[in-house]
């Protein structure tokens, strides 16, 4: 994580907020903003450097790399082949995807398809995202500004069932492009002008986020729902067969939706949030909750996770995993 | 059409809740404070039971449950 923290109180005037609105409307007090210059692959690197000492592996020991980021370091090439150099990983495939704050649960999707098929035996996931570098801090966006913060986290999928170590049961995707304008950040881009110029002219929000938060509070609520009970269903599991739920902390009044929406128990601490302390920050948050969980210990074998997701686009979807004996 | 007891009662107690007067047929469900976003998702689960019509993702939008009129058409219309 970036070491700057920003709370609510030294961002909500610029925003036209008060603090404590910030917090009830999200559950977020603070959220770490990357110092001017940092690139997204340096954060990721950082990540990977943590998750291949805790999973005692070494860089060569990557076939695959996914990258999963809405704030690249740039246009093109992907962030990827970054993250291969600075870490000194071996000349292998490196991919980025851009599943917005549903990339954790797409690059698990992947990483395990790459390590069942055989075309892979350890996947290196990155997902981060700086996303300080693309706001509006103006009343204006005030409500989506106050949401966001940058970050990195990362996993390994393989086929080794290693002490401590999750299993992917199932997982459960879905998109819908009708909700394409509805969160997002149009330009650059051929739809809406990929000119520089075009910043300064009418259209220069198009170079901001942009949120209906209406309709992605409503269409998140019902299609995450959903989403876990597909997943469950076809397990032939019940949510109370669940013991955590490690979502992508999109906003702490979601969390509690879904949670009320699946009969999911909240009183025990069985939702994982690390909203307050870190904001929403998409492609990274689910990965951060999940370190958060890990390193507290309360993991015990058999445990059942469920890992939901709602991005831009609109793609969501649930993850199933278990915790390895 | 009438609507059944249990969307009435479910808008009146988020009302009593919420600090405001109960809504009348015309009034703004979202303007008067009777409910906002996340609430919508919860009334329209009560709906869903209470009339026992499906409301698909595509109709979930604030302009189909603006008024009790508006809600009520809605229902007419998944019933017809």
């Amino acid at each position: 994580m970036p070491e700057t923290s920003v709370s609510n109180e030294e961002i909500a005037e610029r925003l036209g907020l008060e603090p404590e609105q910030i917090f009830k409307s999200s559950g977020i007090r603070r959220r770490r903003w990357a110092e001017k210059g940092t690139t997204t692959s340096f954060l990721a690197t950082e990540a990977l450097r943590l998750a291949l000492e805790d999973a005692k592996l070494k860089a060569e020991d990557v076939d695959y790399l996914l990258f999963g980021t809405m704030t690249p370091d740039r246009f093109i090439p992907g962030s990827a082949p970054s993250v291969q150099k600075s870490l000194g990983l071996r000349e292998i495939p490196c991919l980025d995807i851009r599943a917005a704050c549903s990339n954790a649960l797409y690059a698990l999707q992947l990483a395990s398809a790459l390590t069942t098929s055989g075309a892979a035996h350890r996947v290196a996931i990155c997902l981060a995202e700086i996303q300080s570098a693309y706001l509006n801090l103006s009343p204006e966006a005030g409500t989506t500004s106050m949401l966001f913060g940058d970050g990195a986290s990362a996993l390994i999928v393989s086929n080794e069932k290693t002490e401590g170590a999750l299993e992917i049961i199932d997982i459960h995707l879905a998109t819908d492009g009708t909700y394409v304008d509805d969160l997002g950040l149009r330009c650059p881009g051929t739809e809406f002008g990929a000119s520089h110029t075009h910043s300064t002219g009418e259209n220069a929000s198009d170079y901001f986020p942009r949120m209906v938060g209406q309709s992605v509070i409503l269409q998140a609520s019902r299609k995450i729902v959903a989403s876990c009970q597909a997943v469950l269903q076809r397990n032939n599991l019940a949510a109370s067969d669940v013991r955590w739920m490690v979502p992508h902390q999109a906003n702490a009044n979601l969390l509690a939706q879904v949670a009320r929406g699946l009969k999911f128990p909240t009183d025990q601490g069985g939702v994982i949030s690390v909203l307050e302390d870190y904001g929403n920050t998409s492609s990274a948050s689910m990965g951060i909750a999940l370190d958060t969980l890990r390193r507290s210990g309360r993991i015990q074998s058999r445990d059942r996770l469920l890992l939901p997701a709602f991005g831009a686009g609109f793609t969501w979807g649930a993850g199933l995993c278990v915790a390895v004996d | 059409m009438v609507l059944p007891q249990g969307v009435t009662d479910y808008l009146n107690e988020n009302a009593q809740n919420n600090g405001v007067e109960q809504p009348k047929p015309g009034d703004d469900l979202f303007k008067s404070g009777v409910l906002d976003s996340f609430a919508l998702v919860d009334f329209i689960g009560v709906l869903e039971t209470e009339t026992g019509i499906k409301v698909p993702d595509s109709d979930v939008k604030a302009a189909n449950f603006q008024t009790l009129e508006a809600v009520e058409r809605y229902v007419e219309s998944r019933k017809g």
